[in-house]
């Protein structure tokens, strides 16, 4: 028997279908699980680079009566489900004696609050990222510890950004100082990695022999240590720590309940459009927080510094060149118009959680979804008040609807915190973070 | 005159240095240059009490002082040329002076590297990189189907995907590796073998074909064919064609009886037929059948056919050995004698059976028996030859026996041999000893330098000429201990073999950045002219332009300028070029005439002198150094400077605007202010005095590469001054100056090769070795395959040092 979807792949179609009220909930959520957890926290970073043309962004107005901005226009209909925060700042984004290389450190710094060490390819870091933070946590508590997402791939060349490595502006996700996680840009592969690709007999069978090898591996490998020198250990510590996931992934899957793998369609290749791409990812994000295959995401919808050019909106130049504006009021209004091009595609993900039912609320009601850019005007390169949106209810722990303004130098990463918190991380520090935030819940 | 003057005796000094490595070389005075600056404008702040950043400059009294911290010296350099350092707010030196101490400090630590301890680096454990992992595969294996079509892009650095230290491991990664790993070996062996296909036809729906067969050919399941007949469907032979797999054994089957009036023996061939067989029967035989057989086509047998009727048919069988280019098997009537009454053999089908042995032809490679000996040690010497070629290094007695204590277990579950055999491979290609290209060190403390052992090296070169594992030639002789005494013949090998192209693909394209091409999106309503097929074109006549480099072992220089290039029409009629002459389009020549370039195929084309030849002026590198809108002498100049010359401008101080360009004809009130602010900043002014005037060098080609006179309503001024007060007119002004100043081309592309080849970025200590390898060049016409195997030989290739310490600065 062939599957629609293996039909429908074929043919390319990549149109979305009505899938979440068909599907319904995918896990029945209850008041009387056995570990007496309700339905459960979640949370997303989104990432958009080239800063913003920040005077069309920020709400002039606080509280709840804020106005909505012409950059914000598109999320209108989920105006009472997330808040603007202003004022927040990436401090370690700054060059701090570095020199150039705004871009390259705004992506590194925006969710480890740690400064990118300068480098164009030798000995790489920065610091673990909030994501991973809770990764290492919570993340057994489902398939998939965390999903990292993006719609473009890391640069396939030269140096990316004033003697940065490519990884820094293309990297959000830090499984450790040293360790960036790439992202998936291919959705069917996103798919895959959340669903799997074989059929759940032959799932076992290939899980028992990879357990084999898995095993011969590590045994077979252990004469290597003691014949490395210390930055081919760094690199051997990376392999195990991978296999190590790999075989809690393996067991953890026999453990947790069976996830319904959804009927939905995934085209064979990247979409060449991009709204179409971004809004499959998005898709797929809801999918995973449906299907509770995960709990944690991060989604790059384009790299740091990315001069990518819009033309689908009117906007033939390349992004990265226009946000040196100079002040000139048409590069302005192009940028205005490629902020306003993401945050319709926001509204598109954020409309989609709200849709779905589960328990008492929605999706969107138990998630947090942090959208923004770790540089504010691109022109300025400043990293202080940056142009951050916090959607979502966080399971009743967050109060949206509001424009917050926090003093000046309140480090972004205080806001992390809050969020860890909310997902019973307990932790203090992340970075340069100086404690939690207030006032997110009113 | 005047700069190739300069040029010249610089030159004449370097290349005493290189003479006399000693020879008189004084240590510049650290104390009576560098130190005044030193307190003028840096230890106001960064003294002793309380220094900002917590950085003091106070320290530094003598040239070992700065030696000894040297990162630390690079940044304040780095500070000190952006500009950034003295802070705007206090007094600041002319960019003269900044200037002057930059290059004295540089010559300072220049002085240093001469006269210190040769360090060749370490280079941390290399990852298989995409492409490198699909080639090993390749080669290992020899499967074709790409198994890296899932895995994540790896990162860039140092502007290579082959670093060591940038290409990670992630969880994503590694699972996509264990499933690579499973479904090569599924691939590659097959526990459970198919049953032999085989495949039957009856006689009346064999060739020729036609209605009549049916209506008057056949009796009963049998058809006729009769040496007297006038049509072929009547003569024959009968034939009907076949998908083969060249490399499998086959066994054919026919059933046939004859008429004949007189008691003479009645003859029939087999015959195999198809158009790329590689041996056939010569005319004169093939001319005994009856029926026209087409050349090539081998006659495998000739039978008699004793029986008279149906009930006393014979039933013939012949094997098929392994064949290149198999179509047809055919069933011909050989002439009967001259004189005799014609013949009619009757036949009933077809039938061919095969390939017999259905195995892949990886797993009869790859599980080939060895010598006549028991089990296990087939299994040990199979798994060994598997070994040495997965791990690139004989593997050793205890990993052996580990491994085939994995083949026993799987037995001991019942499973076939070829099923322990499988998961041995896959484990093995799960295995770090696979994956990372492993340089095992017994004293992985020490800071001592060490040469490389011999499989070691074979692994450099292999992964750097051809970005694959050893091949059995490499690895032979590393077994025997005879690479290192024989690396010239194995380079020029190596050069040779088509695997070395991805020296281009993988190194060149790199190097110039050409992978931008694929997502440099031009706006369509300016450049409507742009789309895939230039694309892939632009890219194209850049890979074939470095091969031919390659190839024809030709200078590097020829890289900047050259009188010839590759084009097919699409990229010819994009530069104006109708012929393989290089005739422009509308242009009347007399003294050459080319073929006209047509179609997709690529020709070479000879240039004409003027605005094309060399990389400079192809299409691909204008196109990846410019905005999607116009375009940008700032990167294209930044281009040449960074890839080209090696002498990357420091980045732009924080918070600077960028400076507005490529439009100083057009400069506007506003853009003139905007220049205007950038003059004033003299950190700007200062780089973009470097970068800017080769960029309008470069001005008559658009931002597609187009040739151009005219941006928009006004005319292109392709002329710039550097700073030296250099002129340079046009491309072919840029291109003279660069010849000129052809060493620091050259140390560029030395420094870059270098990079690619060890995996790691260049550190001062590789100053001597880069200084050897340039003069080697100079001394032997600046070939190509100089640089290749100046390489390869240099220190930093051929040794390691296993600790992250350098040895030079205890």
């Amino acid at each position: 028997m062939v599957s629609r979807r293996t039909l429908l792949r074929g043919v390319g179609v990549s149109m979305a279908l009505p899938w979440l009220e068909a599907m319904g909930p995918a896990r029945a959520w209850s008041e009387h699980r056995a570990d007496g957890k309700s339905v459960p926290n979640r949370m997303a970073f989104l990432y958009v680079p080239n800063g913003k043309n920040m005077s069309e962004w920020t709400p002039t107005k606080e509280g709840a009566d804020f106005e909505l901005t012409s950059i914000l226009q598109p999320l209108e209909k989920v105006k009472d489900k997330f808040m603007i925060l202003s004022g927040l700042t990436a401090d370690k984004a700054r060059p701090h004696g570095d020199g150039g290389g705004d871009h390259a450190r705004a992506l590194s710094a925006f969710l480890t609050g740690s400064q990118a060490r300068k480098t164009d390819g030798t000995d790489i870091r920065a610091g673990i990222s909030v994501d991973q933070v809770a990764a290492s946590r919570i993340g057994d508590r489902t398939r998939l510890p965390s999903l990292e997402i993006g719609c473009e791939q890391g640069s396939m060349a030269g140096n990316c950004d004033s003697g940065y490595s490519c990884v820094y502006s293309s990297t959000m996700s830090w499984r450790s100082a040293t360790q960036p996680l790439p992202k998936e840009v291919n959705p069917k592969l996103v798919f895959e990695r959340l669903f799997g690709s074989a059929p759940d007999a032959q799932k076992a069978q290939r899980d028992a022999r990879r357990k084999s090898v898995l095993d011969f591996v590590r045994e077979d490998s252990k004469d290597l240590s003691g014949k490395l020198g210390q930055g081919d250990v760094r690199k051997l510590d990376e392999y195990f720590s991978s296999i190590r996931d790999i075989e809690l992934r393996i067991a953890r899957a026999e453990q947790l309940p069976p996830v319904r793998v959804p009927d939905y369609l995934v085209p064979a290749t990247v979409p060449a459009v991009y709204d179409e791409h971004i809004r499959l990812m998005c898709d797929l994000l809801v999918l995973s927080f449906q299907t509770d295959v995960t709990r944690v995401a991060t989604f790059v919808l384009a790299n740091e510094g990315s001069n990518k050019p819009y033309p689908f909106i009117e906007v033939p130049d390349g992004h990265h060149d226009l946000s040196h504006h100079g002040n000139d009021k048409e590069k302005l209004t192009k940028i205005k118009k490629i902020n306003t091009f993401h945050t319709t595609q926001l509204a598109y993900l954020l409309e989609k959680l709200s849709s779905v039912t589960e328990g008492e609320g929605t999706l969107l009601d138990h998630s947090m979804i942090a959208y923004g850019s770790g540089n504010s005007d691109g022109n300025a390169h400043n990293h202080d008040n940056l142009p951050i949106l916090l959607a979502g209810g966080g399971c009743g722990t967050l109060k949206p609807g509001r424009h917050v303004r926090y003093p000046k130098e309140t480090p972004l990463s205080n806001l992390w915190i809050s969020m860890l918190n909310r997902m019973e991380v307990d932790i203090e520090h992340l970075g340069d973070s100086t404690g939690g935030l207030a006032q997110l819940d009113g | 005159m005047h700069s190739t003057q300069k040029i010249l005796s610089l030159f004449a000094i370097l290349l005493c240095f290189e003479l006399h490595p000693s020879w008189g070389q004084e240590a510049p005075d650290f104390v009576a240059i560098g130190r005044p600056f030193l307190e003028k404008h840096c230890i106001g702040c960064h003294g002793s009490e309380e220094p900002k950043a917590e950085l003091s400059l106070n320290r530094f009294q003598d040239s070992m002082s700065l030696v000894r911290e040297r990162k630390l010296w690079e940044n304040v350099l780095k500070m000190t040329a952006s500009g950034e350092m003295p802070p705007e707010d206090h007094p600041r030196p002319t960019p003269a002076e900044s200037e002057a101490f930059i290059e004295h400090v540089h010559a300072l630590f220049d002085h240093a590297d001469r006269n210190a301890k040769p360090d060749p680096g370490r280079v941390t454990m290399r990852r298989l990189n995409r492409v490198e992992y699909r080639n090993t595969i390749r080669d290992l294996i020899g499967i074709d189907f790409d198994p890296t079509e899932d895995f994540p892009s790896d990162d860039i650095g140092h502007g290579f995907d082959n670093i060591g230290d940038v290409l990670t491991l992630s969880p994503v990664l590694m699972e996509r590796y264990l499933a690579a790993a499973e479904r090569i070996v599924e691939r590659a062996i097959m526990p459970e073998l198919p049953p032999t296909l085989k495949r039957h036809i009856s006689a009346r729906h064999t060739e020729p074909a036609s209605g009549d067969v049916e209506k008057k050919l056949m009796e009963g399941e049998f058809r006729r064919m009769t040496s007297d007949g006038t049509l072929p469907i009547e003569v024959g032979p009968i034939n009907t064609p076949y998908q083969w797999d060249s490399e499998g054994e086959y066994t054919f089957k026919t059933r046939a009886y004859a008429k004949s009036d007189e008691d003479q023996a009645v003859r029939i061939a087999i015959v195999v037929q198809g158009k790329g067989l590689t041996e056939s029967s010569s005319e004169e035989e093939l001319a005994q059948l009856v029926g026209k057989v087409r050349s090539p086509a081998k006659i495998l047998q000739i039978l008699e056919v004793s029986g008279r009727d149906s009930k006393s048919a014979n039933v013939f069988k012949v094997s098929l050995p392994a064949m290149e280019g198999r179509d047809r098997m055919m069933v011909a009537l050989m002439k009967p004698n001259e004189g005799s009454p014609p013949i009619q053999v009757y036949v009933d089908h077809l039938a061919l059976e095969g390939p017999m042995d259905t195995r892949p032809a990886s797993q009869r490679r790859l599980l080939a028996k060895v010598d006549p000996e028991g089990p296990s040690q087939q299994t040990a010497k199979i798994l060994e030859r598997f070994l040495l070629r997965a791990y690139r290094r004989p593997p050793t007695e205890t990993e052996l026996q580990r491994m085939m204590g994995l083949v026993e277990a799987t037995q001991a579950n019942g499973k076939n041999w070829e099923a322990g055999m499988q998961l041995a491979f896959q484990s093995a290609l799960s295995s770090p000893k696979f994956l990372f290209r492993v340089e095992l060190d017994d004293r992985p403390q020490s800071i001592v330098a060490r040469g490389l052992d011999e499989f070691q090296l074979a692994s450099r070169i292999s992964y750097f000429l051809w970005s694959s594992m050893p091949d059995d030639e490499l690895l032979a002789l590393a077994g025997s201990n005879e690479l290192s005494e024989n690396i010239d013949v194995q380079v020029r090998r190596m050069l040779k073999d088509s695997k070395s192209s991805s020296l281009v693909t993988q190194f060149a394209l790199q190097w110039l950045q050409i992978q931008r091409l694929a997502s440099y999106s031009p706006d369509p309503k300016l450049f409507p002219q742009f789309d895939e097929k230039l694309r892939g074109a632009m890219r194209k006549e850049t890979e074939l332009f470095f091969e031919s480099i390659l190839k024809e072992d030709r200078s590097i220089l020829d890289l900047i300028d050259a009188d010839y290039t590759f084009l097919n029409e699409t990229l010819a009629r994009h530069y104006g070029i109708v012929d393989t002459a290089g005739t422009r389009t509308g242009e009347k020549r007399e003294d050459k005439v080319g073929q006209r370039i047509r179609g997709d195929k690529f020709e070479r084309v000879t240039l004409q002198s003027g605005e094309r030849g060399g990389l400079l002026t192809q299409a691909s590198i204008l196109a990846v150094t410019s905005n999607p809108t116009r375009t940008s002498p700032v990167k294209r100049g930044r281009w040449v400077l960074e890839q080209i010359l090696g002498a990357p401008p420091p980045p732009p101080p924080p918070n600077a605007p960028l400076l507005e360009e490529g439009e100083q004809a057009k400069a506007t009130g506003t853009l003139k202010e905007r220049l205007e602010a950038h003059r004033k900043n003299p950190s700007c002014a200062n780089c973009h005095a470097k970068m800017d005037p080769i960029g309008f060098a470069l001005e008559n080609f658009d931002a597609v590469g187009a040739y151009r006179t005219k941006d928009g309503e006004f005319s292109i001024d392709a002329t710039g001054q550097l700073a030296d007060g250099t002129l340079l007119d046009g491309p072919t002004g840029l291109k003279k100056v660069i010849r000129e100043r052809k060493q620091q081309f050259e140390r560029c592309l030395v420094e870059k090769m270098l990079i690619y080849a060890l995996g790691r970025g260049i550190e001062y200590y590789d100053r001597p070795s880069i200084d050897r390898i340039v003069n080697r060049l100079a001394s032997q016409e600046d070939r190509i395959s100089v640089l290749v195997t100046e390489i390869i030989k240099s220190d930093p290739f051929r040794m390691r040092r296993a600790s992250d310490e350098t040895a030079s600065i205890k």
